[in-house]
């Protein structure tokens, strides 16, 4: 797995890298010293895995995060058990406190590896669009979510916004829904419409609409309509 | 109430008291009162009331009421002697230019006479000094409980555990790179803990205590930073006659940091200027930065704290304040005197 360790400080970067010398599956390609330099470095080199301190100067970790289209793995370091932090679902995240305890990284690593394996054994190659197993970053007030592509329903464009709904949450990113739909694998996301764009695996139920529109129902009961035109192209993708 | 309005009516009930004490008496020991013994007994009243607030004001002028311990007695002692006899003696003129027969200049009279007057100013410091022993075992009070909760909040999030974890974390790092310095790096480390956490020991330390924290403070913040981040130090050589609350030095300092160059990408530069002038300190943070008040301005923490601190132990004689030095610099300024009120 190829890691970018992101933190301003030196001395803990060489801490850090030094730390990771033992772990033979983790090759650190870079380290950056700031959110605006992690970014570049996200893009040039796209790593496998972000060490990211959540306090830096001038951006933090997480505009860093909320920058990014796609983000890798994401292990957070910090120096203390910070109230930013308590914006997480506990489960979905990863944190390792400064100094750093090996065995606690060691733990860490081991949980990221197995994740990162059940994906390379689904078979999912990179390309350059979201699938289903990337995810994304989100940030809506003080609450934040890694959420995979594929537990996304559906996104509605509300002027500059977009609301991604998923599970039980509809937090807004600050997006246009047709740079997010270029971004997007065609695949597993269609745009239904001028405001929605829609996860086909998520449906239930296609049913016909006026003047040869459609409404998709989706699983949990929600119900999206598929606008004439686009209704056309859908079922030409649906049909055999 | 404020102080001065509290002694204004204890001295006008209290001696209006004495007259009308005096006055009844007088009617009941003898017949009937001349009208020359009621203008005599109010005179006195009238000179008491004088004497004694004279007496008051240099109390406060000698700062007898920054003592208040035994070692007064004798002073009080005397000033009751002093202002008793003159006090005899004024009564002894009206007595004599109001011509009123009834004093006759026995030594009975003379002994009984000048006891009472005595007894009045006795009576008088008894109350006065009391009382203030009292306002000053509150107010003492009031200063420990707020030093307390003051210690416990420092502790708490002044600590910083940003500051010491990262700061634990770089000396890890410096253990393999630079020995030398990580071993005194900890050193340093260990010195901020402990002045930290012994805090509540002393209300005041000297000014070269307070700089040494702060040195070992900038320099552990220098292996974190390394070139992000310069100290420039000018210190007056009087000010290490000077006291200063423990820590207060250095948590402007850390602030200057936290707040200011933490959030630089380039980092800046901190520089610490103290300047002595007509016995009073002026100590000078400078830090690259912009403070911000107001809702999205923090009005740190450690702000609220130096400023009620300062008002505790120095009343209204030092100053505190915090302004932006043009686009790229803050400047916090503490000004206080040489002696605090507690």
């Amino acid at each position: 797995m190829k890691a970018l360790i992101v933190d301003d400080e030196r001395l803990a970067r060489k801490e850090l890298s030094s730390l990771l010398s033992d772990f033979k599956k983790i090759e650190v390609i870079g380290e950056a010293i700031n959110a605006d330099d992690a970014y570049q470095k996200v893009q040039e080199l796209n790593p496998d895995l972000l060490f990211l301190d959540i306090q830096m100067p001038g951006k933090s970790g997480f505009d860093l995060l909320e920058m990014l289209d796609s983000v890798p793995q994401v292990i957070f370091t910090t120096a203390y058990d910070e109230y930013a932090l308590r914006a997480f679902d506990v489960n979905a995240l990863d944190y390792l406190l400064k100094p750093i305890q090996k065995e606690r990284l060691k733990e860490s690593l081991n949980k990221l590896i197995e994740r990162q394996t059940a994906r390379t054994q689904a078979g999912v190659a990179k390309t350059s669009h979201l699938g289903v197993t990337d995810q994304v970053f989100v940030k809506d007030g003080d609450r934040c979510w890694f959420v995979k592509l594929s537990e996304v329903r559906l996104f509605e464009s509300e002027g500059n916004y977009i609301k991604v709904y998923f599970a039980d949450n509809r937090p807004m990113i600050h997006k246009s829904l047709n740079a997010l739909d270029e971004k997007l694998d065609g695949r597993s996301f269609f745009r239904a419409s001028r405001k929605h764009i829609i996860n086909l695996s998520w449906i239930e139920k296609i049913e016909p609409w006026f003047n040869g529109g459609l409404v998709v129902q989706l699983k949990g009961g929600q119900n999206v309509e598929v606008s004439r035109r686009q209704a056309a192209r859908f079922k030409d993708m649906m049909s055999l | 109430m404020n102080r001065a309005k509290i002694y204004w009516i204890c001295q006008i009930v209290g001696w209006s008291f004495y007259a009308i004490f005096n006055l009844a008496l007088f009617v009941l020991l003898e017949e009937n009162p001349v009208g020359n013994e009621i203008t005599a007994q109010l005179m006195l009243t009238g000179y008491f009331i004088i004497s004694t607030h004279i007496y008051r004001n240099l109390i406060i002028k000698w700062g007898w009421l920054r003592i208040l311990s035994p070692d007064l007695i004798p002073r009080i002692v005397l000033s009751i002697i002093v202002l008793s006899i003159s006090c005899f003696v004024f009564e002894l003129l009206i007595s004599l230019f109001l011509d009123i027969s009834r004093y006759d200049n026995s030594i009975v009279w003379i002994v009984s006479q000048f006891s009472a007057i005595i007894f009045m100013y006795f009576l008088w410091s008894l109350i006065y000094f009391v009382y203030h022993y009292f306002e000053n075992y509150k107010s003492a009070l009031k200063y420990q409980a707020r030093i307390n909760e003051i210690q416990l909040n420092k502790l708490k999030s002044q600590l910083n555990p940003h500051f010491i974890f990262n700061g634990l974390n770089s000396i890890r790092a410096l253990i393999d790179e630079n020995p030398r310095k990580a071993k005194m790096a900890v050193t340093q480390l260990s010195n901020i803990l402990r002045n930290t956490l012994g805090m509540n020991e002393k209300k005041l330390i000297n000014f070269s205590e307070e700089l040494s924290t702060v040195r070992d403070y900038l320099d552990l913040e220098n292996v974190r930073y390394e070139e992000r981040l310069q100290t420039v130090l000018n210190i007056h050589p009087d000010s290490y006659r000077f006291y200063v609350p423990p820590l207060m030095v250095q948590t402007l300092v850390e602030n200057g940091i936290k707040h200011g160059i933490a959030n630089l990408v380039d980092g800046g530069i901190l520089e610490l200027t103290t300047e002595v002038n007509d016995g009073v300190m002026k100590i000078e943070i400078k830090n690259s930065g912009q403070y911000q008040n107001g809702p999205k301005g923090r009005k740190g923490y450690g702000i609220a704290n130096t400023v009620q601190r300062l008002k505790l132990l120095y009343g209204d004689k030092a100053k505190f304040n915090i302004f932006n030095q043009g686009n790229e610099f803050v400047v916090t300024e503490v000004i206080i005197p040489q002696q605090a009120i507690v």
